[in-house]
């Protein structure tokens, strides 16, 4: 067994995937083909359903030193994770636990470490050739930063363009370019594999009739997400790429490269990143006109529904159901003109300034190859095969799979899968945790708390790039000048190796206790500076740097005598900062090292068993006398798998696990506590009392399926929903060779005003019961009753089979429901017939509602951990996206119904990927906190309790016996909210006291 | 709205009719103590004072125009570290109230057990105006209620009472209902909580008729008209005043960093203020260096510092009492700054201090989509 897990792909799935296993103690090689990482995501800007960028949420909120703390577009470190950039797996050798993985690693051309980032190789670099980052709008060179902050931040050669013609070479400043550099082979010894390798956006060149490529104003989603992104090739500016004028009007067509016949599937993010673009489209232009040509409009995940709505009737994006055949160019003005399907059935000519093809996910070309040499298996559309009671596994034992290289999926769920991944490897290598981690050992720090401040001042000249921007000599002189300043060094390049070595030594001999360098961005170079002064016996918070590029030369290069000032004032600042700062140490916290699951349905179970099999006790709480929730009524999925025999297996397994504390029919009547250390009471059946101790706390509280009051549900037996109709047909209580005809009603109670949500898991549930009556009865005729239907993924090809085996679909529009009414026995639906007009009368021997899935009650739990509930009750997660099984209170996760409406499979995956973040902070021992944590003067302290309101992470409680607020350091991220908002400097960030920042104030001006 | 009851004033006496009142209070256990503001035995004056008994209810005097502490202060005293379990009533005018509430949100007040007795409020002189016409002859309390039936505007009022667009209470249990009445006759008591009714019941008085409601209402909003038109003048001016660094400076200029403003306001709520923290104990290079660097520097230093700082933090709960403005010895006109800028940043947030409990403090609270632009 090897503790150490290669992920393949550095999109946004293998980065949270590698953070996961990362921060659980596992060493992690993260691959990727291209020169930098961030995949598909790097392209985007903003995300539904929010409008925002929050990638840097999926960044470790403990031990917050040793990684990443800045936008994770720039930059991703972890001391457990190796990033792999340029390389492919060529071989897989052994077996799961110990796999042998030869890599190739393309020569970069570059030297990662002597790249400085400074564009001068491009600017001389005679080749042009299509920028893929901006989707070919605009060109890059043949040695190019694939988009700005790429990580790594180091140019590449693009050896298919090159021409090797050397004048990079002789241009590089610090010699970092080597067109002889050759390909390179790597083994790693890793237990386990996970492949994250995304997807591919589908080309439309194939489907002529839409005209891209020969319109120039037919562009794909992608193009327009780069489009809209002020890093874009318009900066931002929306216009149309024939004339450069802004569109007056725009179209999006739908399912463009999927739902068709090639591709029989739904690519499941592509309604909603439409939703995006037109909002954000919107935005620029609040005039333009948008419209919506759709099928189904799957809106179907957390939040999304009302996404849609928000779309629709605030920003009036127009919506019309109805799939454009072909696209017709006006020559001469090259607008494009498409006729649609009008309501009343008739034909109307549209005519836009823009179109836009929503295009869905393909396999990457790479796959075939890649799964081959993996040995994977593949379904047939290409994408890995999975088990759907356990969708991180592949076909091949110690490879797991998350995102979309398994199925087509949006972030939100590709985050929850990266995670279940990593929770899959983590129980194969649980006995190799930490095993081939170590945090470095650095010598004892120097005490300088009694010794008077001794600052050394190195600057860097960055070749000419910032020694051209100020005059380096006026700001050496300040320096000079400066109290406490006892050494000034100019040095060419500070980031290369020699020069940090000779820092090293210089700090040394000089005895200096303060160390300013005015260097480089902070970003990709704090840390290897950091390591530096750590070296020398230093505290990390004795060293202050001063960005001078990004503060300066990138920006005032052009005015050197203001620059210059400038760069004089933050050199004083930091100096200033630096004289009286002290020492900050790292403050720890123990944990307790077990979990609590609340919750034995699905998600619960999973969740306990995820966490044993990693090796750590679990609590798990079923209020019931039996496990298994809501499971315990299904009896086949839409996959034709069979719940039963899962729910039967798993029960056993929880049973039979030592670790697992199973309480039955008890409920949690208290908990309070912080991340690690949690109390809970449980309650058993005789009241009787159970203190327990936890470090993690997993809800799993599920949901249940709401009581219809529509349709005339509870008058006429005919009138079922459901699951009664699947008890029936599985316990043989109803005869389905005597159904003539059935009619099934969809969203009952979901995407309604009161519920504005989709219960995503309904229409699966009628293809499913209808698949299974026309099985058992060919001749039955079905009526489904829909508004859309939400076959997403591979669900889609069940949609199509229903409609091939006879299955009717009519679409009915919110505001004319269908109308069901009963005689005596018999029942008569009514409904309006979109393709025919008119009325549709049915007489069907059942009536099958679909009804919503609704949150358990959960205020009592909610109010007790301070968790927040939605709008709609179920529990509302840190983040949709990019935190979906995590709350804002640390050490709390979520999973199951009690998150939203899912599928079984979803929830397996939901529930790995809560055990996995509650892992992770099982797995340590302590937690350490960041240097930077706010405290509190008790003296000082009201005990206004502002701090505590605005205080993101939960670190600031009130201590009631004192009366005044208190600190939990290790959830403390040091923002300084705390610290804004006290009136009176109760509340005070280490590392910026008053004194400084006066100080600072006072140097500055 | 709750309740409304009439009180029968006795032989023309409201004072007397009041102090029944009161009794009639402890008698029905309706409260055990009461803070309740008595005029001093010279008559000069009158302080807040807590009473445990209903005989030790002497010069009872809420209707004396004059504030000489905003009493919010004082319930926060008597209730932060444990509310009482027996219960208190508390006599206040409306900005009294409004405070209270903010220290309530802000933790430094409990109304546990409190009962809220909130009374009309016509407006009040300072302590030294009082203490003048005390001394001129007849008692200012009966003159300043006959000037008020008269319709008589007071124009040596306080700036702040004369430009208060909120003199009735809000949040009270219990409403001594002033405007409109002719509290010769009768007087309003209004109940606007559950609290209140059922104190209104104990009290076994007969309900009002609609016309008597309608008439302190028709009252109230004239004379909010009319304050608000005159706050608007007043704002305006100090506008004027104090736009731009120089007239700031100038305006700010006559501080003497005696701080009594921050002693008095019922808001400043730090235990110790970061003003007398040894941060701004500095060796005397510092002072030498600022003085090199400019030339000049104002001594004592850091006073505009001072006001801005505390602007900051009470801009936003500042209740416009004008207590402050009361105690600068040097005629500052901080209330009123205090008050222009107080209330441009409460309508951004549409917030009034004081109005309700419910209403969470700007500065506690985060909204994805306000504020969006800045500056």
């Amino acid at each position: 067994m090897v503790g150490a897990v290669l992920v393949i792909g550095a999109g946004i799935g293998g980065i949270k995937c590698s953070l996961d296993l990362a921060e659980s103690g596992f060493k992690v090689y993260l691959s990727d083909r291209s020169p930098n990482i961030g995949g598909t995501l790097a392209q985007l800007d903003k995300w539904f359903p929010d409008n925002h960028c929050g990638m840097c949420k999926i960044l470790p909120i403990f031990s917050r030193d040793e990684s990443s703390q800045f936008c994770l577009r720039r930059g991703l470190f972890h001391p457990n994770i190796e990033i792999l950039p340029l390389s492919t797996v060529e071989k897989v050798e052994g077996e799961a636990g110990d796999f042998l993985v030869t890599l190739s690693v393309k020569p970069r051309g570059v030297t990662e470490e002597k790249c400085i980032g400074c564009d001068l190789c491009a600017q001389v670099c005679p080749v042009e050739v299509e920028s893929e980052f901006n989707e070919g709008l605009v060109s890059r060179k043949a040695i190019y930063l694939r988009h700005p902050l790429a990580m790594p931040n180091s140019y590449t050669i693009d050896w298919d363009s090159c021409t090797k013609c050397g004048d990079c070479v002789e241009r590089c400043p610090t010699a970092a370019i080597d067109l002889s550099q050759e390909e390179e082979i790597r083994s790693l010894e890793v237990g386990a594999i996970v492949l994250a390798t995304g997807f591919e956006e589908f080309r439309p060149q194939p489907l002529t009739q839409y005209g891209y490529k020969r319109y120039p104003n037919v562009v794909t989603s992608i193009e327009l997400e780069r489009m809209l992104s002020a890093s874009g090739p318009f900066r931002g500016r929306l216009v149309r790429p024939s004339d450069g004028e802004a569109p007056r009007s725009m179209a999006f067509l739908q399912c463009v490269g999927s739902r068709d016949r090639e591709r029989d599937y739904c690519s499941s993010a592509c309604c909603m990143y439409a939703l995006k673009e037109a909002m954000l489209a919107k935005e620029k232009n609040p005039e333009l006109d948008v419209h919506i040509f759709f099928m189904d409009l799957r809106a179907f995940g957390k939040g999304y529904h009302r996404y849609y709505e928000k779309a629709k009737d605030d920003l009036g994006i127009k919506f019309t159901r109805c799939r454009i055949p072909q696209i017709k160019q006006e020559p001469k003005t090259k607008d494009l003109l498409l006729t649609a399907k009008a309501e009343d059935g008739g034909l109307t000519r549209h005519q836009f300034e823009l179109v836009v093809l929503s295009v869905g996910q393909t396999p990457p070309p790479h796959f075939p190859e890649l799964s081959k040499v993996l040995g994977l298996d593949l379904n047939r559309w290409g994408f890995c095969k999975i088990n759907e009671f356990s969708p991180a596994e592949t076909s091949r034992e110690g490879i797991y799979v998350c995102g979309s290289a398994s199925a087509p999926k949006d972030i939100a769920d590709t985050l929850v899968e990266a995670s279940a991944a990593a929770c899959q490897a983590s129980i194969l290598l649980s006995s190799q945790r930490n095993r081939l981690v170590g945090t470095k050992i650095y010598p004892e720090e120097v005490d300088v708390r009694e010794q008077e401040a001794r600052v050394a001042v190195f600057l860097c000249r960055c070749g000419e790039e910032i020694a051209a921007a100020v005059n380096m000599q006026e700001m050496i002189e300040l320096a000079r000048g400066l109290p406490s300043v006892l050494y000034v060094e100019e040095i060419p390049y500070l980031c290369l190796k020699d020069a940090v070595a000779d820092m090293k030594e210089r700090i040394k001999d000089e005895k200096a206790n303060r160390v300013v360098l005015a260097a480089c961005s902070a970003f990709p170079y704090e840390r290897l500076f950091i390591e530096a002064i750590r070296d020398v016996g230093l505290n990390p918070s004795l060293l202050q740097l001063v960005d001078l590029r990004e503060q300066l030369s990138w920006i005032h290069r052009d005015r050197q005598q203001a620059a210059t000032e400038k760069g004089k004032s933050l050199l004083t600042i930091a100096i200033e900062k630096l004289r009286s700062q002290e020492p900050l140490p790292l403050l720890c916290q123990g944990v307790e090292r077990q979990g609590l699951v609340i919750g034995g349905g699905l998600a619960g179970l999973i969740a306990a068993l995820s966490l044993a099999e990693q090796g750590f006790e679990a609590h798990l709480v079923e209020r019931a006398a039996d496990l298994g929730g809501n499971l315990r009524d299904i009896y086949a999925t839409l996959e034709r798998g069979d719940p039963q025999a899962l729910l039967k297996g798993l029960i056993k397994k929880v049973e039979e696990n030592p670790l697992i504390y199973l309480h039955k029919e008890t409920e949690v009547i208290e908990a309070s506590g912080y991340a690690g250390n949690f109390e809970a009471i449980l309650k058993d059946k005789n009241s009787m009392l159970h203190p327990i101790k936890v470090g993690a706390i997993i809800i799993a509280t599920g949901g249940e399926q709401y009581q219809p009051t529509e349709y005339r549900y509870g008058e006429s037996e005919g009138i079922i929903t459901q699951r009664e109709l699947e008890g029936r047909l599985a316990s043989g209580e109803l005869d389905s060779k005597e159904l003539r005809s059935v009619v099934m009603i969809q969203c009952v109670g979901s995407r309604e005003k009161e519920r504005p949500y989709c219960s995503r898991v309904c229409c699966s549930q009628a293809l499913k019961n209808s698949l299974n009556l026309k099985e058992k009865n060919p001749e039955v005729d079905i009526f489904i009753l829909y508004r859309d239907m939400m076959s997403y993924g591979f669900k889609e090809e069940h949609y199509t089979e229903a409609r091939e085996r006879g299955v009717i679909f009519i679409n009915y529009e919110v505001d004319h429901k269908p109308e069901v009414k009963t005689n005596g026995e018999a029942l008569q639906v009514q409904v309006i017939d979109p393709v025919l007009g008119g009325t549709l009368k049915i007489e069907p021997d059942l009536v099958v509602l679909s009804p919503a899935i609704i949150p358990n009650d959960n205020r009592k739990l909610a109010q007790m951990l301070n968790l927040e509930l939605n709008e709609e009750g179920f529990f509302k997660e840190a983040e949709v996206k990019f935190r979906p099984v995590d709350f804002l209170k640390e050490g709390v996760f979520l999973c199951g119904l009690a998150h939203s409406p899912r599928e079984i499979t979803e929830t397996i995956a939901q529930a790995q990927a809560a055990a996995q973040r509650a892992a992770s902070l099982l797995a340590r021992e302590r937690l350490e906190s960041g240097r930077v944590v706010s405290e509190v003067n008790e003296r000082r302290c009201s005990g206004c309790e502002l701090c505590i309101s605005v205080c993101p992470y939960d670190a600031r409680v009130k201590d009631e016996e004192k009366g005044v607020v208190a600190v939990i350091e290790a959830l403390c991220q040091g923002c300084g909210a705390c610290a804004a908002v006290c009136p009176n400097d109760a509340a005070k960030l280490r590392g910026f006291t008053d004194r400084q920042v006066f100080s600072m104030v006072d140097a500055a001006v | 709205m709750g309740r409304n009851a009439i009180l029968e004033v006795e032989d023309g006496n409201l004072l007397n009719t009041l102090n029944m009142l009161w009794r009639k209070l402890f008698e029905k256990k309706v409260i055990d103590a009461l803070l309740i503001p008595q005029e001093l035995p010279s008559g000069i004056n009158v302080v807040q004072t807590l009473v445990g008994s209903p005989e030790s209810l002497e010069s009872p005097n809420p209707l004396a125009p004059v504030l000489p502490v905003n009493s919010a202060r004082i319930v926060s005293q008597m209730t932060k570290v444990a509310p009482s379990p027996r219960r208190v009533g508390v006599v206040l005018r409306p900005c009294e109230l409004r405070a209270l509430i903010e220290l309530v949100k802000l933790k430094q007040a409990s109304l546990e057990n409190l009962v809220l007795i909130g009374i009309d409020c016509f407006g009040t002189y300072s302590i030294k105006e009082y203490s003048k016409l005390a001394q001129e002859g007849s008692p200012p309390t009966e003159d300043f209620l006959k000037g008020v039936k008269e319709g008589r505007e007071d124009s040596s009022l306080r700036e702040a009472c004369q430009t208060c667009e909120y003199p009735t209470p809000m949040n009270a249990d219990l409403i001594i209902g002033l405007m409109g009445m002719d509290f010769e006759k009768s007087i309003l008591l209004q109940a606007s909580t559950p609290e209140g009714e059922r104190i209104l019941e104990a009290l076994e008085l007969k309900d009002s008729n609609e016309t008597e409601v309608a008439k302190r209402e028709e009252a109230i909003s004239q004379l909010i008209a009319q304050r608000t038109k005159k706050r608007d003048e007043l704002l305006e001016q100090t506008e004027r005043e104090v736009f731009g660094l120089e007239n700031l400076l100038k305006l700010f200029a006559p501080c003497i960093n005696c701080r009594n403003c921050k002693t008095v306001c019922p808001l400043c709520y730090c235990k110790e203020c970061f003003f007398d923290s040894p941060t701004f104990e500095m060796e005397a290079e510092k002072y030498l260096g600022w003085a090199e660097k400019r030339g000049t520097i104002k001594m004592p230093t850091d006073t505009l510092l001072f006001h801005l700082t505390r602007m900051n933090h009470m801009a936003i709960s500042c209740v416009g009492c004008g207590m402050c403005q009361e105690a600068c010895p040097n005629d500052i006109p901080v209330s009123n700054i205090f008050r222009l800028v107080g209330l441009r940043v409460q309508r951004i947030f549409d917030y009034v201090p004081g109005r309700s409990l419910e209403e969470e403090l700007p500065l506690a609270t985060f909204k994805e989509d306000e504020l969006q632009e800045v500056g």
